[in-house]
């Protein structure tokens, strides 16, 4: 496929739709108010997981492949969002994949619902520290997933949320203990990472074990 | 992707809650959606017409609303009691094609929600979102006055992804629309519905008695 046809059809795939959106956030208030936050966390994990194994697997012969296939969009682990990789293992989304969805929220509705924030903070003391709101347990859950069906020369991908940044402005980063090991592992110093921070949305890592 | 994630979602709860508990919480959502949107008062047809064609009514959510204000609709007393709306395209299919281009194919329950919405509810689905789609113009309807008269809200026709349509006889018949008309309508628009003012006495209504 050409690549004008390409960025075509997902110029096309990629109108808005707010209705969409914001019934989905509503969507997730209904099962948490009849589930709880604990309930809703692991429909949110397994709703990620499931979507993730519904897409098809990837390989590449090498690590320059698959960061290629990952800016151009062609990898699952960017088909959702755009990315830079400022080294081998750092990667970049530039723009929040649900930012749309929560600014349409809080546009036609309000304030985003608190069980969005509770379960989160549910996600972080028990399953790993690292979500704003429901939105990125489904990220962040589904990076996961998705990264564990790739394989660069024969080995499994494996990816690690660093930062993120929300809508709102408000920030998530790794705890303190295991920030040294992620900012190692995606080559960058702690001082890119805040200039990473100041106009994008996360900061994860990507490598093989 | 929260939309993405939202089909997948469909799938998930289509399974374990049936496709009937589906379409409750799709109902459910509809009206929590509507409700928390807030009341709208208009001093007469014009005004509501022009705020809709400004995208600042609740409606407006569902993307570009066309007022056919050659379509009015009158009462047995030939006054203007409504008029007839369209959307240019399926509020859904920028998902529908999301879900093509990350995923591959739109899951089973999508068509299988549609079919028990049309089986038990009101024979108007084309896909799985027309459901709480419907219901949200329904109970917007409620909230909105023009004047001074509370609205009612009928679908009336609407064309799916794949080409299908639906023509809702019983409210034409009622509003004294040729279904012919209607269905002409769909080349140019995914969506076609009528908004009257509620108690109106309508010509189909008289014809009948």
């Amino acid at each position: 496929m050409s690549d004008d046809r390409e960025m075509k059809l997902r110029a096309t795939s990629i109108k808005n739709n707010p209705f969409v959106d914001v019934a989905a956030h509503l969507f997730l208030e209904d099962i948490a108010d009849k589930q709880g936050a604990a309930g809703m966390n692991t429909y949110l994990m397994s709703l990620a997981t499931s979507l993730a194994k519904s897409m098809p697997e990837e390989e590449y012969d090498t690590w320059d492949a698959f960061l290629e296939a990952l800016r151009a969009g062609d990898s699952i682990l960017s088909t959702f969002e755009t990315v830079f990789t400022p080294t081998e293992n750092c990667v970049v989304t530039i723009t929040n994949p649900f930012e749309r969805g929560w600014t349409e929220y809080t546009k036609r509705i309000g304030k985003l619902s608190r069980i969005h924030t509770d379960v989160a903070d549910y996600y972080n003391s028990t399953v790993k520290p690292g979500a704003i709101d429901t939105s990125c347990i489904i990220h962040q859950t589904f990076r996961n997933a998705a990264a564990d069906r790739i394989s660069v020369n024969g080995k499994r991908v494996k990816c690690a949320q660093i930062a993120t940044i929300h809508s709102d402005g408000s920030k998530k980063i790794a705890p303190d203990e295991w920030l040294p090991i992620l900012l190692e592992k995606a080559g960058i110093t702690q001082t890119q990472l805040n200039m990473f921070m100041r106009n994008n949305a996360i900061v994860w890592c990507v490598y093989t074990e | 992707m929260l939309d993405v994630a939202l089909v997948s979602l469909i799938q998930d709860m289509s399974e374990k809650a049936g496709v009937e508990g589906t379409i409750q919480y799709w109902f459910r959502v509809g009206e929590s959606l509507a409700n928390r949107m807030g009341r709208e008062a208009y001093m007469g047809w014009p005004s509501f017409n022009v705020a809709l064609r400004e995208g600042r009514t609740a409606f407006s959510i569902e993307g570009k609303v066309i007022a056919l204000t050659d379509l009015a609709i009158t009462d047995v007393d030939g006054d203007v009691v409504g008029y007839i709306y369209a959307i240019e395209e399926c509020v859904f299919v920028p998902t529908i094609l999301r879900v093509r281009y990350s995923v591959g194919d739109v899951p089973r329950a999508d068509q299988a929600v549609a079919e028990e919405y049309n089986n038990s509810i009101r024979d108007t689905a084309v896909c799985n979102f027309c459901v709480i789609h419907q219901k949200f113009r329904e109970e917007v309807a409620k909230n909105i006055t023009v004047a001074d008269q509370l609205l009612e809200s009928y679908q009336l026709a609407n064309r799916g992804f794949t080409g299908e349509t639906k023509i809702a006889e019983e409210p034409l018949k009622k509003l004294g629309i040729n279904p012919e008309y209607v269905r002409s309508l769909l080349r140019n628009y995914a969506c076609v519905y009528a908004m009257v003012m509620k108690g109106a006495r309508l010509r189909g209504e008289e014809v009948e008695e």
